[in-house]
């Protein structure tokens, strides 16, 4: 900055500086015009949406995920599966089965539930056969009432052993444990759903029995109930935040100011995206945290600056314009690259991410007017703070935290020129090859047993394993056989061909040396068991004989007397498509590569084309969880380019410069390296959040590169083209707002780590506070030590639009100019 | 306040009020003396409840058309079910003028038999059969003229189905998804025989421990053509059905359970054995049989059979593809019995209770809506009856003489799935098979009743 000794009076005062005057001139009318655009906005909020639309979570895209789109009941999508463990002994005891037929009853008043597809060891529709005199008979395995004597208990027993789809889906092999599957309707509402079948569960778990639920609704429940601890997690760090800014700032400028425009932004973006009819994601709501965190630190550096010219100008309406007209450029790029660190997660084929791109980037964008325009006007109407000077006065004057942070930034510049900068330099090159070496051989995926929105050990993930280990569980990959046409006449999946294919598959995953499934069904399977109960029984009667009348009878034989929901797992309701199911051990990466590469070695042998149906390539949790990785496959690098590609483009023209942009993109890509080595050493795979918080990393991080390079190229003219005492004057303060930026978003995110028992929040939380933690150091002293090797030309431009020379001898009154000039002697 | 007798809320009231004190049907006279005497069934009623017109004060006139934009108008008098499918699936109805002549209103021989049951009524025995007065099995017609209590009223819905000794419908079934489209189209052909409470008063072939026999075949689609179902009915009301089924190409009867009344006999039909007749289940295997309301309602009742239409076919509209309901006349009937039940020998039953809408002037329902075990409704199965005279167009019942009687149409609305069976009773189905009202009842039976008979059938 200059003060009146190194004055360089120009005739054409720049564009912001006249925007500045004028805002200032009409600050009422500005405020106006600020309430009135605020109250616009607010109308939207009450039409925002908040919820969390699972589909719109997938890559939409991707071959896998649209199968599951065409086949939406592929998979048990709507199916919660409580399994009743006993602890000692079998189930087959009165008490046990006296308990599996009330939970069964209990579920079936569950809101929402399909009644059709209610079924557990306890219901009607799982059956055995029986040749009588009077032919095939199929009865329930269960009688009206629960089996109570030991001949009952027994006979039950003998039933259940009957009943193939009964021994294999129903029963534990170890006979430990049974499964209730209930399937809801569309229409269910899966907080209400939940919170039913929680408290049957917790009702019905005793001494002597464990009750698991899992599923696709459990775990919606399951996050929609998690959601509210969201938001108490949200309101804490909230809290923390203000907290902090008022223990660092101790006046009511550097209090209320930032709160103020972090409001109205908030309100901007919300009543935004309510305005759109866009629902809003919750479990990305880190997000909006860390926007307010960022409106916050835009807001501190801001600040800090104002301080700075008040000190100077003794006039806090001429100050505030001043610090507008000077913050103007660099406050717009550093939001810029805010905006643009998000709006490009909007790439990836996620609607959810799209929209949240769209939510999250318009906020961004709204920083501008608030973060500017709105906070020069707060400052020149909130009363002087009197301890400025401790904050921003200078070495002299600074007191506590504050003289802390300048003792620590000025050792911290010591590295990055002189004596010691060749060795920093070897450093952080070396550290910087392996990190990037490293980044590029890191896993794609990050696979959890259950879902990886929850903990390893949450109650749903516990649930998966539990009944993964005894039944063939909820990995499943399906292989669609999907009908080209609809015709009454002819049921595609109950056709010869569609019999031939499915068996041919079934042989040869079941065979597969690299890895075979647990198990395997599809309607065939069905039908062969048809087959076989109306031929006699006996098992040489399972084949289907490949002609259309003997397949077509043996589908009519399994679906007469029942509902085609019942098959809804394996077949459309009309026999159209149908499905192969696959069930896998677990969902390892490497488990979820040799299956599809089986099912796919399987496809290729029956061929994907047929004259009635094509064989699609999948769906199920193997392939929607591969969809996922291979949408960070596809997007991680296309994403991350984009934003450099934005952001330098931007810096270039800002700075004028070409080296500016490398100078400012070199720190944030290292940054993101040292982060993806980092969870490669940690063994953590490359997931969607990781991509979210990579990218927004680079926004976030070019942010600190601008105003700290702003700040050198200002003090390079200040310090008499003096790079080391520019360095050194710039980390002591905009590296101080830096360091305090930084601070405050890890506490605003920090608490998300240990308090949300959303994994995916919680993992989301811990990313951005790595990368921004990186980011912050790498900015300290990756740019300046890049800036003391390239000793960039532009630094000694004046007519840059980033600069922040400013002559405040122009805003002074004569009495201030002679007191600062006799200080100056 | 002094009420007058004859206002126009007169006659609700006084329904309201026979319910209270458990009296039978009609307001000014018992209708059953009316019935009994053939008289004119305004001799039972006020003019208010033997008119739309009247009964809303002008409002809604005999021959309007009642949908979305002033279905508000009749609410109170609609089935629920068909309240919102009016409201929000684009149903319409046009409202025909009050049925008042008896004899229209049954199958003619029904009608004489159910006129001799006035005089001699029947009862229950100790077991919950209906019996005569003398012990034995009840020999046709209704046995309670004047049904006071629930049991009475099921009991007339229950004995004989078709009120007549042998029906034969030839049948379509369509199966609407929620989006409109066509899922099932099944033509079928169902036969009934009743071996006791038969319109001669005889026992057909002795068979003294039987009600009826019931064969379901299937001629299309290709996929089930050919396939059959036979159920042997026990008069014994407390004992399931037996049966079988066949399919040809196993050439293998299979028994089937009989106690799983709460699944559907076809694939994709939204509709249960237990809801036809709005008593598809022996009537004690259900229980606690309570009349729950009197009231006038409209209702599909009194429909007379398009059979001036090819194969009798009526026109449909709404739903989503415009095809979801078939068009019909409504009527306002004066008196229906709301009629609850509950499935009390069922311990797995999904269903909570069942609500049928009975035409208190010749016990036959028009709406049979069933609960879940939350109380919410599932599955309303509305029938409509009526004469098969349109015009000069006649159909002849047994005797030959006399239009004919029967079910015109069903549809079973899934109300919580949004799925439609659309069932039509047709002239003729596949394979050529005729709807028949008159019949040798030995031919009939060695053709359709018995395990040779639809294994010989499935060789269609």
């Amino acid at each position: 900055m200059k003060t009146p000794s190194t004055i360089a009076a120009s005739d054409m005062e720049p564009m912001r500086f006249r925007m500045a005057r004028w805002v200032m001139a009409n600050r009422g009318l500005v405020l106006i015009i600020f309430a009135l655009a605020t109250i616009a906005f607010a109308v939207g909020i009450p039409r925002v949406e908040i919820r969390t639309i699972f589909k719109d979570l997938l890559p939409a895209d991707d071959p896998f995920v649209q199968v599951y789109y065409d086949h939406p009941n592929f998979g048990n999508p709507l199916t919660v599966s409580v399994m009743i463990k006993r602890k000692q002994g079998d189930i087959y005891n009165a008490d046990t089965l006296q308990k599996v037929w009330q939970m069964t009853r209990d579920i079936d008043l569950t809101p929402g539930i399909d009644h059709d597809q209610l079924i557990s060891i306890a219901t009607e529709k799982l059956r055995f056969a029986e040749s009588t005199p009077y032919g095939i008979d199929m009865r329930p395995l269960m009688d009206d009432s629960v089996p109570s004597t030991p001949d009952e208990v027994s006979d039950f027993r003998r039933r259940v052993e009957q009943s193939p789809n009964a021994r294999v889906f129903y029963v534990a092999r170890d006979e430990t444990a049974t499964l209730i599957n209930a399937t809801f309707l569309d229409s269910v509402e899966y907080g209400e759903a939940f919170e039913f079948v929680q408290d049957l569960v917790a009702k019905a778990a005793d001494d002597q029995h464990e009750i698991y639920v899992a599923g696709q609704p459990t775990l919606t429940g399951w996050v929609y109930k998690l959601q509210k601890q969201t938001y108490e997690i949200f309101a804490l760090t909230l809290g923390l935040l203000v907290v902090l800014l008022v223990l660092y700032m101790r006046n009511i400028a550097g209090v209320v100011m930032p709160v103020v425009c972090a409001a109205m932004a908030a309100i901007w973006g919300v009543g935004f995206i309510g305005w759109l009819d866009r629902p809003i994601e919750p479990l990305l709501t880190i997000v909006p945290l860390l926007l307010v965190a960022r409106t916050l630190s835009h807001c501190i550096q801001y600040t800090e600056r104002y301080y700075e010219v008040l000190e100077h100008l003794k006039d806090k309406r001429k100050a505030a314009e001043v610090s507008m007209g000077v913050m103007l450029a660099p406050s717009v790029l550093g939001i810029m690259a805010d905006v643009f660190g998000i709006v490009f997660i909007a790439l990836a084929p996620i609607t959810a991410m799209y929209n949240h791109a769209l939510f999250c980037g318009a906020w961004a964008l709204w920083l501008i007017p608030n973060g500017v325009f709105l906070a020069s006007i707060l400052l020149s109407y909130l009363p002087v703070p009197t301890n400025a000077d401790r904050i921003s006065g200078g070495a002299a004057k600074e007191t506590g935290i504050h003289r802390a942070q300048k003792i620590l930034l000025s050792r911290i510049a010591l590295l990055t020129y002189g004596k010691y900068a060749r060795f920093t330099a070897v450093v952080v090159v070396v550290i910087g090859a392996v990190a990037t070496y490293e980044s590029f051989h890191i896993k794609i995926g990050n696979p959890t047993e259950g879902s990886n929105l929850l903990w390893h050990d949450s109650e749903f993930n516990t649930a998966v394993r539990a009944i993964n280990s005894h039944f063939p569980g909820m990995n499943t990959l399906e292989i669609v056989l999907e009908a080209k046409t609809r015709d009454k006449n002819v049921r595609v999946a109950r056709t010869p061909e569609v019999a031939e294919v499915a068996s041919r598959i079934q042989a040869m995953v079941e065979s597969d040396l690299t890895l075979a499934p647990q198990a395997t069904l599809s309607f065939t399977d069905y039908m062969m068991e048809g087959n076989r109960l109306f031929s006699g029984g006996n098992p040489r009667w399972l084949p289907l004989d490949p002609t259309v009348a003997a397949v077509r009878a043996a589908g009519t034989a399994v679906v007469f007397g029942s509902n085609p929901v019942n098959f809804g797992h394996v077949s459309d309701f009309e026999f159209q498509s149908s499905t192969i199911s696959l069930w896998f051990k677990d969902n390892k990466q490497e488990t979820v590569d040799a299956a599809l590469a089986s099912a796919r070695r399987a496809v290729e042998a029956v061929g994907e084309d047929h004259p009635q149906f094509r064989v699609r390539m999948a769906t199920g949790f193997i392939a929607l969880q591969q969809a996922m990785n291979n949408v960070v496959h596809r997007y991680h690098w296309f994403i991350l380019a984009m934003v450099n590609i934005a952001i330098g483009i931007i810096s270039a023209i800002a700075y004028r410069s070409f080296v500016a942009a490398l100078l400012l993109l070199i720190p944030v890509n290292l940054s993101n390296f040292l982060l993806v080595a980092a969870m490669k050493w940690m063994g953590i795979g490359l997931d969607i959040n990781a991509v979210i918080v990579a990218v927004m990393g680079v926004g976030v991080g070019i942010d600190y590169g601008i105003y700290l390079l702003s700040r050198i190229c200002e003090e390079f003219t200040a310090q008499g083209q003096d790079w080391e005492r520019a360095i050194t004057e710039a980390l002591t303060t905009t590296g101080k707002a830096i360091m305090f930026t930084a601070s405050i978003m890890l506490i605003g995110i920090l608490p998300w780590y240990f308090m949300s028992d959303l994994k995916f929040m919680a993992d989301m939380g811990l990313l951005l506070v790595a990368i921004m933690l990186i980011n912050m150091v790498l900015s300290l002293v990756v740019l300046p030590l890049l800036v003391w090797f390239v000793k960039p030309s532009f630094a000694s431009r004046e007519d840059l639009a980033l600069s922040e020379n400013i002559d405040l001898s122009k805003y002074m009154t004569p009495p201030v100019v002679a007191a600062v000039l006799a200080s100056e002697k | 306040m002094r009420i007058r007798k004859y206002d126009v809320d007169y006659g609700r009231r006084a329904l309201m009020q026979n319910l209270a004190i458990g009296a039978g049907a009609g307001v000014l006279t018992p209708l059953s003396k009316v019935f009994a005497a053939q008289g004119e069934i305004r001799k039972s009623y006020p003019d208010e409840l033997l008119s739309i017109d009247a009964y809303t004060k002008g409002k809604v006139k005999t021959g309007d058309t009642i949908n979305a934009s002033n279905v508000e108008l009749v609410k109170e008098l609609l089935d629920p079910c068909i309240y919102m499918q009016v409201k929000s699936e684009g149903r319409k109805f046009r409202i025909k003028k009050t049925q008042t002549d008896w004899s229209t209103m049954f199958p003619a021989e029904f009608y004489e038999a159910t006129l001799r049951s006035t005089k001699s009524p029947g009862k229950f025995d100790a077991d919950g059969n209906v019996v005569t007065q003398d012990g034995k099995s009840w020999v046709g017609g209704l046995p309670f003229p004047d049904p006071k209590t629930g049991d009475e009223v099921q009991a007339n819905l229950c004995l004989s189905w078709g009120r007549a000794d042998y029906n034969q419908y030839a049948v379509n079934d369509v199966v609407l998804n929620p989006d409109g489209s066509v899922g099932y189209d099944y033509e079928f052909v169902w036969s009934e025989l009743q071996t006791q409470a038969r319109m001669d008063g005889k026992i057909f072939q002795n068979k003294a421990d039987l009600l009826r026999y019931q064969t379901v075949l299937f001629t299309s689609t290709q996929d089930v053509a050919g396939s059959s179902f036979l159920s042997i009915w026990y008069y014994d009301q407390r004992k399931f059905p037996g049966l079988y089924g066949y399919l040809p190409q196993f050439k293998r009867v299979r028994q089937f359970p009989t106690n799983q009344r709460f699944e559907p006999l076809i694939p994709g039909v939204t509709w249960f054995l237990t809801d036809p007749w709005a008593a598809g289940d022996p009537m004690r295997t259900w229980g606690e049989y309570k009349i729950v309301e009197r009231k006038p309602m409209l209702g599909a009742y009194n429909v007379t059979a398009d059979i001036d239409q090819p194969n009798w076919m009526a026109k449909v509209h709404g739903g989503p593809k415009g095809t979801t309901f078939f068009d019909t006349d409504f009527e306002f009937v004066p008196e229906v019995i709301v009629l609850e039940s509950k499935p009390t020998a069922y311990p797995r039953a999904p269903v909570g209770r069942r609500l049928a809408y009975i035409d208190a002037r010749n016990s036959i329902y028009n709406g049979n809506t069933r609960y879940d075990r939350q109380d919410k409704p599932w599955v309303n199965f509305e029938t409509a009856f009526g004469q098969y005279k349109k015009g000069d167009k006649v159909v002849y019942g047994p005797d030959g003489k006399n239009p004919a009687w029967s079910w015109t149409y069903c549809m079973s609305y899934d109300m919580q799935t949004k799925r439609m069976s659309r069932v039509r009773h047709l002239e003729q189905c596949g394979a050529g098979y005729k709807s028949v009202f008159s019949a040798d009842n030995e031919e009939m039976y060695n053709k359709w009743c018995t395990q040779q008979a639809i294994q010989r059938l499935g060789s269609v």
